[in-house]
């Protein structure tokens, strides 16, 4: 499966670097700008960059796979000899992230006698922000798949990751407040509480997915009709070429010379052909380009806004602020822990001040892979799309399949089939 | 057209596949346990049960405690704690309590936690439970493993005597292994199966605390 996919990638890395030989052939051969496509120099540093990121995924996965086979059987290690603690990227995101979680509870603790730990407080507490965010849940991949899906920029999906985050510390801050704080509740009834929050979170996070695909499917289905009806004639072609050259047998049988010319004009037609093949996607490319470029300046400025048939209802702000609410109401386990705690030590404030700068540090992160996850979509499509004039549908069906990871996320987590990182009440 | 179709599929698996081996990854705890366990044996050699003393954080204990009331502010006695225990491990039995025990690789069940009670230290709150066997058994190779599959808990074995055997036959001979200190760091314990898979489901039982118990 893996290496499956791995050679699908490779394979479309292989075809980008073919369409650029073309690209830059056909800029040298001094066509209109229009029809080439724009800061050519600019785009292959950025596609490179892209690609790392793309390769770091996968690379993750090796990295740890390799550490388990580098490291066989580190239980029965002898005593003496030092475990190797590098557990690979992973393995230090993880031992960070435990390191700062144990050191928030003793500069809270500090804190009572001398005021300055706070600072220290809010330093760690923004650094467990940025590590914890890489674990599971914090929306992640509910705002990328969403990001995805959706004709969205890399700066919405950065201000869509800040007011989520914003929104999770809010949300820990608010059931602390009142529960323990106001209410005076057991820990109990706390944590019941974010179950049915998490709950909550987990529905809407499958509606919110179901929506998408519905809307997503319809999308796919449109762009999948037109290529369909064109896969039509272009059979039919084929049959009128194989009765053409059944023709053309018979009758070249006694004359050489005649077949000679006739396989001649056959490759030049063949060369003619390709020719018009390589124009055709890179003339529609450009073209594409350009209408995209007039849709971003009429209707939205700056941000691409969506396209009139994806969603109605005026500003994409309200769409956007559905994904804040599905994955900003379940707060991080982690955030209520720190708050209760900072409560019973009387320092309540410093335990909000820390919440919200803990959600700053995930808001950083998700951010980060959010963009990576737009531009990872920009580049599949510059890679896989721009040859053979499937750009729409491949367009299209990455937003259906984005989609369906949103809902797949939902049900699974609702199901409790993906309980990465369950609330657990004892 | 079919292509098309195929790459992109390709291209989702690749996906889910990163985004489910990451996030198997990256599960981390909120909890951290230090454990101590004791191996109860009957006077004829059969294994009857495991004792454990769970001491909890600093932060989750105070959390713990968190809306409790107890008859002096601050000090809490058994008494107080009493109920908070008897929730403790009534929920514990959703978790199979965290603690998985095979004899000579068969999977022994537990019966409900017997005297238990909670405890505040200054080192946090401590709980204590026993667990029997539905049967006790005589086994040549006992395997205690305590973990948290999803990893929400860190359980540690305490540095000193973690395990204790109480009432063995001088023959027996204790093993344990743990995930070193800090199991976090432990990633690399990971096999390639849990990542392809994508199932965190056990993702905890690299964090495994194996206690092995040879009666030859």
């Amino acid at each position: 499966m893996i290496r499956g996919s791995i050679a699908t990638l490779s394979a479309v890395i292989a075809r980008s670097t073919r369409d650029k030989a073309i690209q830059s052939s056909l800029l040298a051969s001094g066509l209109p700008r229009r029809f080439a496509p724009r800061n050519d120099g600019e785009r292959m540093p950025r596609s490179a960059a892209l690609l790392c990121c793309a390769l770091l995924l996968p690379l993750l996965i090796a990295d740890a796979s390799l550490h388990h086979a580098l490291a066989q059987n580190p239980f029965g290690a002898p005593k003496g000899v030092p475990d190797s603690q590098v557990g690979g990227i992973i393995g230090w995101l993880l031992a960070k992230q435990s390191e700062f979680y144990r050191a928030i509870s003793a500069t809270i603790r500090a804190a009572k006698s001398d005021g300055s730990a706070v600072w220290t407080l809010l330093g760690i507490s923004f650094l467990y922000g940025i590590f914890h965010a890489a674990g599971p849940g914090h929306g992640k991949a509910v705002i990328s798949s969403y990001l995805v899906a959706n004709e969205e920029t890399a700066r919405r999906g950065i201000v869509l990751s800040f007011v989520s985050a914003l929104m999770q510390s809010l949300v820990a801050v608010l059931i602390v407040g009142i529960g323990a704080w106001l209410l005076n509740v057991t820990a109990r009834t706390m944590c019941s509480t974010e179950r049915v929050v998490e709950i909550a979170s987990y529905g809407l996070i499958a509606a919110f997915g179901a929506r998408l695909v519905w809307i997503k499917g319809r999308g796919f289905l449109r762009a999948l009709r037109p290529s369909l009806a064109s896969a039509g004639p272009q059979l039919a072609v084929a049959h009128a070429t194989a009765h053409a050259h059944s023709h053309g047998h018979a009758h070249g049988h006694d004359d050489h010379q005649h077949r000679h010319d006739h396989g001649r004009a056959q490759a030049h037609a063949h060369t003619a052909h390709a020719e018009a093949h390589a124009h055709a996607p890179v003339d529609a490319h450009g073209h594409g380009h350009h209408h995209a470029h007039d849709e971003h300046c009429d209707h939205c400025g700056h941000s691409h806004g969506p396209t009139p048939d994806q969603l109605a209802g005026p500003g994409g702000w309200t769409r956007g602020l559905s994904a804040v609410l599905t994955v900003g109401i379940r707060p991080c386990s982690g955030a209520i822990l720190v708050l209760v705690f900072a409560l019973a030590q009387g320092l309540f404030w410093a335990g909000i001040a820390a919440t919200f700068v803990m959600g700053l540090g995930t808001a950083i992160t998700v951010a980060t892979i959010a963009v990576i996850a737009v531009s990872a979509k920009g580049l599949a499509l510059r890679l896989v799309g721009s040859r053979d004039g499937s750009g729409a549908l491949i367009m299209r069906g990455i937003e259906l399949g984005a989609a369906a990871i949103v809902l797949v996320f939902g049900v699974g987590l609702l199901l409790g089939y993906l309980g990465t990182e369950p609330v657990r009440c004892f | 057209m079919n292509n098309v179709i195929r790459r992109l599929i390709g291209l989702f698996t690749l996906l889910a596949v990163s985004f489910g081996g990451i996030a198997a990854a990256i599960a981390h705890p909120h909890v951290f346990v230090a454990a101590r366990s004791e191996m109860l044996y009957a006077p004829d050699g059969t294994i009857t049960g495991v004792r454990h003393a769970w001491t909890f954080d600093d932060m989750f204990s105070t959390y713990a405690l968190q809306g409790l009331a107890s008859k002096t502010p601050g000090i809490y006695t058994r008494e107080d704690l009493a109920p908070l225990a008897q929730t403790n491990v009534e929920s514990l039995k959703e978790y199979a309590f965290f603690t998985f025990a095979k004899a000579d690789g068969k999977k022994q069940r537990f019966n409900d936690p017997v005297d238990y009670y909670l405890e505040k230290t200054d080192t946090g709150l401590t709980l204590h439970f026993t667990l029997p066997f539905k049967a006790p058994f005589s086994t040549k190779q006992l395997v205690l493993e305590v973990y948290d599959p999803s990893y929400f808990i860190d359980f540690s074995l305490e540095k000193t005597d973690p395990i204790k055997l109480v009432g063995a036959p001088a023959s027996c001979k204790m093993g344990i292994q743990r995930p070193s200190d800090g199991g976090a760091a432990k990633a690399q314990t990971m096999n390639e199966d849990t990542f392809m898979n994508g199932d965190n489901s056990n993702f905890g039982a690299m964090f495994a605390n194996k206690v092995t118990v040879d009666c030859p």
